[in-house]
């Protein structure tokens, strides 16, 4: 194996670790305070969509803004329907999923070729070179915004208010917060980062939508938040791990000699198989917030 | 607002005021949860809360911190009307509630509990501040605690002291603690200094007990309370535990209901040296031992909580004795399943009547023959028999007089308490079981209702069923038992003819565990 190669799957896994690390990151937010978002993977879709029209209307940092609102809205409506109105997380978000996959295979058509629509270079967000190689911006965002989330949910008293909804909320009901509305703006704000990462992939990264392109990764950031245990700092370290395996499938591809023994489809499959693995492992040991889940009602 | 731990030196000046306060709607409901209450609480004082569980004591003070919403009544702070909207308004105003089920975030620091509720900026870390503030507080009451260790950490009476110093840190001229003792009952001495300590500063203090002894010798004035009615007011020093008792449980003396004696010397129940333990892994029951006749209907007595739960639910299988034995017909039915303990002749009306009487997503129906249902001519063989089902339901829908729209598609759920009761009381007393356990049988039935079911169960003692009746309303003990058992802590302290029972001796007996 020459050093070139051993460079190009770190410069690959870093790419593919930060649509996981955004997205689970936000995630963090959400079920510290109490809510399990399982529409992730619809909201990266979604904004993947809206982000590339955004960036094809205004240049590619309006399509990162139009994909950080889109999943700033589609989480506040998630919160809403699962904090005032009662509603259950895990049917609203499987509702969301279902949607975006409808939504997304429909405009796609309405694009031009069905099912793949492809963004003019003018539109996508240029990488940085660096003595390491050509690196995305969204990288170091990426990398800057766990450790800030870490901060703010152990070093601020926001982030304290924010825990306590999500463990007890009757207590912080007593202690005057308003629980609905800290549920909801948390929530929002976690599942924007989700869009920030599907308008990572259409206007960055893969340069193009499909109506696949979210391929799991909200499912695979939601194994990542169980692996982290809600400690961001951990996310960034899963977001990496399940980003190797990622991009493990695309190396492999280009990789002659490697293809003969085992089959890249084979490969394909690695980010899955890890993620089951990791979670069946982690699982009995991560410790979630003790309300997570479950509706606050007050009498 | 006056600054540290001096909220006014002016005594007797009224700090809260409840007015005419209601829960519940008048007119439309038959109880009232708070039935026109008047409370009010002076600077300096301790002003005790008495009465039975249930008797709407925890709804008051969720009321006058702002908790729960009134459906009538006002509140005054300082003589100015108020509208409490939730606990936030009531730290505005001063009012401080110290929760029974503590209000605290068990996997944070007690620091970091504080600093939840601290105004101030999001972003801000405030929690330097606050240690230093609750060593502060720690020092001037009295109520040692460190402000670093994490609740779950703490023992009960750790816990309530943060609970205590949580709510003092806003600095509130109120303090309301709702049955504070029930936690830390050996600590109690400890916790009464404080408050003590507390009402001299100026503080005015609502402290909430169901214990009469408590009520004499902590506090100032007493209000008593009785099914969501204020029976009266008294200094305390003017009063003793004969009135307390009197307004606790009324006045008015029982009716016995008229019966034969019990012929049969057949025992049908017979209880030797119970032992088990309660959902908290403490014990429940310390070695009760008792026999029931055939024909005898043997009342418990007692505050609830004192292990009549447990006992119903050992005795009908649903709950692991740690020893002794449980013996029905002769033979030793010891932790033996529920079903197999049904089959002997037990029938079963349990306490909590939607979780353990009903399923409550099925229909009418499908809850009447949920116990007989695998037998013929309920069903042959895989398939049940629904004519003869509908059949014995309607039955027994009109002979207990149960309001249901329709026996196959009125889901359980919606049906009110009342009407579930009529159908757990027709589902297990059709048969003429050999024995009823029967908890709280009457429990949120109308004056008609309650008096059906007695006439029922004195019918069922007339054909010979031993009947273990648990109640905490003392007119249902002394108008249905034989005899009276009266429990405390896990053990029956008192066990006499229902004949020679009145109302004084029995009260005081519960109320002070037989002392």
């Amino acid at each position: 194996m020459n050093f070139e190669y051993a460079g190009g799957i770190l410069l690959g896994s870093l790419h593919a670790m930060v649509p996981i690390t955004l997205t689970a990151s936000g995630e963090v937010v959400g079920e510290s305070a109490g809510l399990f978002n399982i529409g992730l993977e619809g909201i990266i879709l979604i904004s993947a969509m809206t982000g590339a029209l955004g960036a094809e209307a205004g240049g590619p940092m309006a399509g990162l803004l139009v994909g950080l609102g889109t999943g700033f809205v589609i989480g506040l409506i998630f919160a809403a329907v699962c904090t005032y109105f009662k509603g259950v997380q895990l049917i609203a978000g499987v509702g969301i999923n279902l949607f975006a996959a409808g939504l997304v295979a429909f405009w796609l058509i309405h694009l031009g070729v069905p099912g793949h629509h492809a963004l003019a270079a003018e539109h996508q967000l240029a990488n940085i070179a660096t003595p390491f190689g050509d690196l995305s911006p969204m990288i170091f965002v990426a990398i800057a915004l766990p450790v800030l989330i870490y901060l703010l949910l152990f070093r601020t008293k926001l982030g304290l208010k924010i825990r306590a909804v999500g463990e007890n909320p009757q207590a912080a009901d007593v202690a005057g917060i308003r629980i609905h509305l800290l549920r909801l703006l948390a929530t929002a704000a976690g599942a924007s980062l989700a869009g920030l990462a599907g308008a990572y992939l259409s206007i960055d990264w893969l340069g193009s939508v499909t109506k696949e392109i979210s391929a799991g990764r909200g499912f695979i950031a939601l194994a990542t938040v169980v692996f982290s245990g809600l400690n961001p700092l951990l996310v960034l370290l899963g977001g990496f791990i399940f980003g190797f395996f990622d991009n493990l499938a695309v190396w492999v591809a280009t990789m002659p000699a490697v293809q003969k023994i085992i089959p890249w489809q084979f490969i394909a499959m690695a980010p899955y198989a890890v993620t089951l693995l990791v979670v069946a492992g982690v699982i009995g040991r991560a410790k979630f917030p003790a309300a997570m889940g479950i509706p606050y009602q007050r009498e | 607002m006056n600054p540290k731990g001096t909220p006014s030196q002016n005594n007797s000046e009224k700090l809260l005021e409840g007015k005419g306060l209601c829960k519940g709607f008048p007119g439309v409901w038959q109880h009232l949860i708070l039935d026109h209450i008047d409370i009010d609480i002076q600077a300096g004082e301790i002003h005790t809360l008495l009465g039975e569980n249930g008797a709407g004591k925890t709804v008051i003070a969720n009321c006058l911190s702002g908790f729960y919403s009134l459906s009538e009544g006002q509140i005054y702070v300082r003589g100015r009307p108020v509208s409490l909207k939730s606990p936030a308004d009531g730290i505005r105003h001063g009012i401080g509630m110290v929760h029974q089920e503590l209000a605290l975030v068990k996997p944070f620091t007690v620091a970091q509990n504080i600093a939840l509720g601290l105004p101030g900026s999001d972003f801000s870390f405030p929690l330097p501040e606050v240690e230093a503030k609750v060593r502060e507080l720690s020092e001037t009451y009295r109520l040692s605690v460190d402000p670093l260790a994490k609740v779950e950490d703490l023992s009960a009476g750790e816990q309530q002291r943060a609970e205590i110093i949580k709510v003092l840190y806003h600095n509130p001229q109120i303090l309301i603690l709702d049955e504070p003792t029930s936690l830390i009952s050996a600590d109690a001495a400890r916790l009464f200094e404080a408050l003590e300590n507390m009402a001299r500063r100026g503080y005015g203090i609502l402290f909430i007990t169901h214990k009469i002894e408590e009520a004499l010798e902590v506090g100032d004035r007493v209000t008593v309370l009785r099914l969501g009615k204020s029976t009266g007011t008294r200094p305390t020093a003017q009063t003793d535990k004969n009135e307390l008792v009197k307004l606790m449980f009324g006045e008015h003396t029982p009716v016995h209901l008229e019966r034969q004696a019990v012929k049969s010397d057949t025992i049908v129940l017979d209880v030797r040296n119970l032992k088990a333990l309660a959902a908290d892994r403490e014990p429940a029951l310390q070695g009760v031992s008792f026999s029931i006749r055939q024909g005898e209907i043997l009342g418990f007595a007692g505050i609830s909580g004192n292990g009549q739960s447990e006992l119903a639910e050992v005795v009908t299988g649903m709950r692991k004795a740690t020893g002794g034995q449980v013996f029905i017909g002769g033979k030793d039915f010891t932790n033996q399943t529920p079903r197999k303990i049904i089959n002997a002749g037990v029938a079963h009306i349990p306490e909590k009547r939607r979780a353990m009487g009903v399923v409550e997503p099925m229909t009418t129906a499908e809850n009447v023959v949920l116990k007989d249902l695998r037998v013929p001519p309920f069903s042959k063989g895989t398939f049940i028999n629904k004519s003869y089902i509908t059949g014995h339901t309607k039955e027994i829908v009109t002979r207990f007089g149960a309001l249901v729209s329709d026996l196959w598609k009125t889901p359980a759920r919606i049906l009110s308490g009342g009407n579930i009761q009529r159908l757990i009381l027709g589902r297990e007393t059709w048969r003429i079981p050999q024995c009823l356990v029967a908890v709280y049988p009457a429990q949120g039935l109308d004056a008609k209702a309650i008096d059906h079911t007695w006439q029922l169960l004195m019918r069922l003692r007339e054909s010979g069923t031993a009947v273990l009746l648990v109640s905490e309303d003392l007119d249902e003990l002394m108008a249905l038992s034989d005899r009276i058992a009266v429990m405390s802590k896990g053990r029956i302290v008192g066990l006499f003819a229902a004949s020679e029972a009145t109302r004084d001796k029995l009260g005081l007996m519960i109320a002070t565990g037989g002392k």
